[in-house]
C-alpha cells in the first residue's frame, strides 16, 4: 500500500510506537548480547542440550496442538461459516471465549475437568491423561487456540459468494467438485492461517508446560525466562530470544500472508446462508464437532466457576477459598491484596485498550488511504506478532526500564506490552469494518473542502464506531488475560490477577488458585459480554 | 406432453416464512423457444428460476424436463444452465479455462473440450480475450464469457436471471442482439427473466408476466403488449389506467396525441422531458386523472402549459380488486 503524498506524517504515531517499544528494544537486546559474548556465545547457545530440548519441545507441542486444533476446529468452522441455523451467532460468540480467557484459567480448567475428582476424569478414567504431561499441554493449547481455527475457517468459507457455487453446480459440478474449486481452498486457507498461529502460540506457551509437566516439557519461552531469571544469564536469554524469533518468523509471516489473502480474495458478491443439509453424511460430524466445542467451553467455564466458589480455605482455615483470597493470608502470600491485584488488572487492561484505540484510529486512516486496504503499511500493527511475549518483555525491560527508571516504569512497561500484544487482534475487526465503508463518504466530505484526515474523522470513522468500540473492548479483554509478558515484568506491587493465579498455582495452593481462576473467568466473561454488546463481529 | 415441449411447471407454490412467493405457477417451454418472464421486482421471478434450476428446496407442485420429474434432482444433474445477474467467473482461471469448466466436469475428452471452447469463443467473439483473467475483462466481456461458460456443457435449457441488468446501457443493446443470435444459432431454449418490459417484449418468442407470485399473462409479445388483461399488467406494461363509469381503461402513451384546442380533453403538463430519443409528458387532466404522452423530436411544451389530448384506442379492463384508479373522463 502506498500512502498518498502529504499523509506520511500520519504514519509516525503507529510506526513510532511499534518501533520504539518493539523494534528498538529487540535490536538493542541483540546488540548487547553480541557485545557481551560475541558470536561465540550464539554458537555455544545452539549446542546447549537444554536449549535444543526446549526447541524440540516447542516444535512438538506446537505441531501436535496445531494438528489437533485443526482436526476439531475445521469441521466446526465449516458448519459455522456455511450454514444458517438457529443460535449460530451465539455459538460463534461462545467459541470466541477461550481466546479471551487467560491461558492459566484454561490450565486450571483442564486440570479440574480431567484430573482426579473432575467430572470428565471420573466418568471416563482414560481421559485422565489430559490432566498432565504432554497430552494436558496439547489439550490446553487446543482449547485456547481452537477459536483461531474455527473463526478463520468460517471467514474462508464466507469469502466465497454463494452465487459462484450455484453457477458451478448448474454447469454440472457435483458438491465435491464445487468444494474443490471454490470454498474448499478458501476454507483451508483460513484453517491453515489458524493452524499456523496455533502452532506459534502453542510452541511458545509458558504457563501450561510449567504447571502441567515441569522442566522436561520446557518450551523456548520457559527456557528464555529461566536463563534470564534463574540462571542470571541475560545474554544467553537474548541469544535464545533471537533464535526464537528466527524460528517462528516464517510461520508468523505465513499467517499474515494467509490472512491478507483471505481478506482480499478477488471474488465479489454476497454469501447467502443455506439450510443445514442434514441428509448429507458429512453434516453430522460437523455439527457434532461444533456441539463438542461448545460443550467443552461451557463445561470448562462452569467447572472453574463452580469449583472456585465451592473451594474451601487452605490449611484447615475456616470459610471459603474466596474469602481467604480477600483476606490477609493471601495478601501475605502474594505481597499485595487481591483487591489491589484486581485494580492493577483493570488499570493495565484499560490503559492498553486506550492505546490500542488511539492507534486503531490512526492506523484506520492508513487502511482508508491505501489502495489495498487489508494489508500493506497498516501491517505495522501486526509487527508485534513476530515477537513472543517473553521476548517482548525481555527486550522492553532491558531497554526501557533503565531509561524510565522509578517505580512507575513497571506499570508503563506492562501497559505497553499488553497493548502491543493486543494490537494485531484488536484492530483486525476495525480494519475489516473500515475497508467496507464506501469511499463515497470520504470523497463527498473532501469535495466539500475537508482534508483527507478530517474527512476520515468526520465521515468514515463514525460509520465504524461499533467496530472501534469492539476493538477497544477486545484489547481490554486480551490485556485482562495476558500473562506471560506481565508475569515477566511485574513486581509484587504490580501483580495482576493472572500473575496472582500463577503464583497461587505454583505454590500448589489449590483452593485460593481455584477461587482466583473463578474471579478471572467472571472478569473475562464480563469483558466478552461488552465485546458482544458492541454489536460488531470480532475478526481474528 | 407434446413432442416439442421441453420444460413443464405445474402448480408450483413456494412460501418463505409463511408468506407466499409463488402461487400455483404453471408454464411450458418448448424446445429452442426463447421465453421471457417479466414482472416487477419482488414478483417471484428469481424464485421461480431457482426452483427450476434446483437451487432452493423444492416447493409444492411439479417440474418436468423432457417429461421427467426433476424436483428432487440436484442442480448438477438437471442439465439446466443458469446465467445469473451477478457474473462470477472463477478468478484464477483464464477465459478459456472458465469456458472449459463445464465440459471438463462432464468428463469429456480434452479434444472435445477444446472443440467446444473454440466454437463458443468464436460464436461470442471472445477469441482475442481467451487467455485473459476475469479481472482483466470489462463488465460486458465478463457477461459474454459467463454466457459461453453456461452454454459449453450444451444444456437444452438455459435460465437467464436479469442478465443485462448490470451491463452499461450502451452495451445492453448489443448484448440483447447477441443473446438472441447465439440462442437461435445453437437451438437452445431459454427462460429469460427481466423487470425491463422493453427488453422482455423485444427478446421473447413468448412472454409471461408474473405479478405477486402469480402468472397473470402469457402469449406472443405483440399480443401481450396490445391486450393487457388486468389493471396491474397494464400498468406494468406502461399503460396509463383511467377510471371511467364503464370501468378501468388502459391507454398507451404512444397512442395518445396532443391536439389543438377543443379537439380533445383539456389538461396541464405536469412534467415533461426527454426519454431516449423521444419526449415523455405527464398530463394532469382537468376532469381528474393523469395520462402519459410520448412523442418524437424536441419536447413541444413546458410544465404548466394547457394542452388537449386525444387517443384512438383504449383497452377495457376488468375492475381491479382493492383501491380503484383515480377518476377521469375519457376522450
Amino acid at each position: 500500500m502506498r500512502p498518498r503524498t502529504g499523509t506520511v506524517w500520519i504514519l509516525a504515531p503507529v510506526l513510532g510506537f511499534v518501533a520504539l517499544f518493539a523494534l528498538v528494544p529487540v535490536v538493542a537486546l541483540i546488540g548487547e548480547a553480541l557485545a557481551q559474548q560475541g558470536a561465540g556465545g550464539f554458537v555455544a547457545l545452539i549446542h546447549d542440550p537444554l536449549n535444543l530440548a526446549a526447541l524440540d519441545n516447542s516444535l512438538v507441542q506446537g505441531g501436535l496442538s496445531a494438528a489437533a486444533a485443526v482436526a476439531v476446529g475445521y469441521p466446526a468452522g465449516v458448519f459455522l461459516g456455511r450454514y444458517d441455523w438457529p443460535g449460530r451467532g451465539l455459538v460463534r460468540a461462545v467459541l470466541l471465549v477461550p481466546f479471551l480467557l487467560p491461558s492459566l484459567v484454561v490450565v486450571v480448567g483442564v486440570e479440574q475437568l480431567f484430573g482426579p475428582g473432575g467430572p470428565i476424569g471420573t466418568a471416563l478414567p482414560f481421559t485422565g491423561v489430559f490432566a498432565h504431561g504432554l497430552p494436558g499441554i496439547v489439550a490446553v493449547n487446543v482449547v485456547f487456540n481452537v477459536p483461531l481455527v474455527v473463526l478463520l475457517t468460517a471467514v474462508g468459507v464466507e469469502s466465497v459468494p454463494t452465487a459462484l457455487e450455484e453457477s458451478l453446480a448448474t454447469l454440472g459440478a457435483p458438491p465435491a467438485r464445487v468444494y474443490r474449486d471454490t470454498w474448499g481452498p478458501a476454507s483451508w486457507l483460513g484453517a491453515a492461517a489458524g493452524a499456523l498461529l496455533t502452532f506459534v502460540f502453542s510452541a511458545l506457551a509458558f504457563a501450561s508446560p510449567i504447571l502441567l509437566c515441569g522442566p522436561r516439557c520446557s518450551t523456548l519461552e520457559v527456557r528464555i525466562y529461566a536463563l534470564d531469571q534463574s540462571f542470571l544469564d541475560p545474554a544467553g536469554a537474548a541469544f535464545l530470544a533471537v533464535l526464537t524469533v528466527a524460528v517462528f518468523l516464517a510461520p508468523t509471516l505465513a499467517y499474515l500472508v494467509f490472512v491478507a489473502r483471505l481478506r482480499s480474495r478477488p471474488t465479489a458478491g454476497e454469501r447467502r446462508g443455506r439450510a443445514v443439509p442434514w441428509r448429507r453424511p458429512a453434516t453430522l460430524p460437523m455439527a457434532a464437532a461444533t456441539l463438542l466445542l461448545v460443550a467443552a467451553v461451557v463445561t470448562l467455564l462452569g467447572e472453574v466457576v463452580v469449583r472456585g466458589f465451592d473451594a474451601a480455605a487452605p490449611g484447615g482455615a475456616a470459610g471459603s477459598a474466596l474469602g481467604y483470597l480477600f483476606g490477609p493470608g493471601a495478601q501475605a502470600t502474594l505481597g499485595l491484596s487481591i483487591v489491589a491485584a484486581i485494580g492493577n488488572t483493570l488499570v493495565f487492561a484499560g490503559s492498553a485498550a486506550a492505546i490500542a484505540l488511539l492507534l486503531g484510529v490512526v492506523s484506520g486512516f492508513l487502511v482508508r488511504a491505501g489502495r489495498r486496504p487489508a494489508f500493506g503499511l497498516s501491517g505495522v500493527i501486526y509487527l508485534p506478532l513476530l515477537l513472543s511475549p517473553i521476548v517482548l518483555a525481555l527486550a522492553l525491560a532491558g531497554f526501557w526500564r533503565p531509561v524510565l527508571g522509578g517505580p512507575s516504569a513497571t506499570w508503563v512497561l506492562i501497559v505497553i506490552a499488553q497493548s502491543l500484544l493486543a494490537l494485531p487482534f484488536a484492530l483486525q475487526g476495525l480494519s475489516v469494518a473500515l475497508a467496507r465503508v464506501p469511499r463515497g463518504y470520504r470523497e463527498g466530505a473532501q469535495s466539500l473542502g475537508a482534508s483527507p484526515f478530517s474527512a476520515y474523522l468526520d465521515a468514515e470513522l463514525p460509520l465504524a464506531r461499533p467496530a472501534l468500540l469492539t476493538a477497544a473492548m477486545f484489547a481490554f479483554a486480551l490485556g485482562l488475560g495476558e500473562f506471560t509478558a506481565t508475569y515477566f515484568l511485574a513486581t509484587p506491587a504490580t501483580t495482576t490477577l493472572t500473575v496472582a493465579l500463577y503464583r497461587l498455582s505454583a505454590l500448589r495452593s489449590p483452593g485460593p488458585a481455584d477461587a482466583a481462576a473463578a474471579l478471572l473467568v467472571l472478569f473475562s466473561l464480563a469483558a466478552f459480554l461488552v465485546v458482544e454488546l458492541g454489536g460488531r463481529r470480532v475478526e481474528l | 406432453m407434446s413432442s416439442s415441449e421441453l420444460l413443464r411447471v405445474r402448480g408450483l407454490s413456494v412460501a418463505w416464512e409463511g408468506r407466499p412467493v409463488l402461487d400455483g405457477v404453471g408454464l411450458e417451454v418448448g424446445r429452442a423457444e426463447y421465453v421471457v418472464l417479466m414482472g416487477p421486482n419482488g414478483s417471484g421471478k428469481t424464485t421461480l428460476l431457482r426452483q427450476i434450476a434446483g437451487l432452493d428446496p423444492p416447493g409444492a407442485g411439479s417440474i418436468s424436463l423432457r417429461g421427467r420429474r426433476i424436483e428432487r434432482v440436484p442442480p448438477h444433474r438437471r442439465g439446466i444452465g443458469l446465467l445469473a445477474q451477478e457474473v462470477l467467473l472463477l478468478p484464477g482461471r483464464t477465459v478459456r479455462e472458465n469456458i472449459a469448466y463445464g465440459p471438463e466436469v462432464a468428463g469429456l475428452s480434452s479434444a472435445e473440450v477444446d472443440r467446444r471452447v473454440e466454437e463458443l469463443l468464436g460464436l461470442l467473439r471472445l477469441t482475442p480475450l481467451s487467455e485473459r483473467l476475469p479481472m482483466q475483462l470489462s463488465g460486458g466481456e465478463r457477461q459474454r464469457v459467463a454466457l459461453a461458460r453456461t452454454l459449453a456443457p450444451r444444456p437444452e435449457l438455459v435460465l437467464l436471471d436479469e442478465p443485462l441488468a448490470a451491463v452499461d446501457p450502451e452495451l445492453r443493446g448489443e448484448l440483447r442482439g447477441e443473446l438472441r443470435r447465439v440462442f437461435r444459432e445453437l437451438g437452445v431454449a431459454a427462460v429469460h427473466v427481466t423487470h425491463d418490459r422493453e427488453e422482455g417484449l423485444w427478446m421473447g418468442d413468448r412472454v409471461l408476466v408474473l405479478l405477486g407470485g402469480r402468472l397473470v399473462e402469457a402469449g406472443p409479445p405483440g399480443e401481450v403488449h396490445a391486450h393487457p388483461h388486468s389493471v396491474a399488467v397494464a400498468r406494468f406494461l406502461g399503460y396509463s389506467v383511467l377510471a371511467t363509469p364503464a370501468g378501468p381503461r388502459a391507454v398507451h402513451p404512444r397512442e395518445v396525441r396532443l391536439v389543438p384546442d377543443g379537439a380533445g380533453i383539456a389538461g396541464r403538463i405536469a412534467a415533461i422531458g426527454p426519454v431516449g430519443g423521444e419526449w415523455l409528458a405527464e398530463v394532469a387532466l382537468e376532469e381528474g386523472g393523469r395520462i402519459e404522452v410520448r412523442g418524437s423530436g424536441v419536447a413541444p411544451y413546458v410544465p404548466g402549459e394547457r394542452v388537449h389530448v386525444r387517443w384512438e384506442r383504449e383497452v377495457p379492463l376488468p375492475p381491479e380488486e382493492g383501491p380503484s384508479p383515480s377518476p377521469a373522463q375519457r376522450g
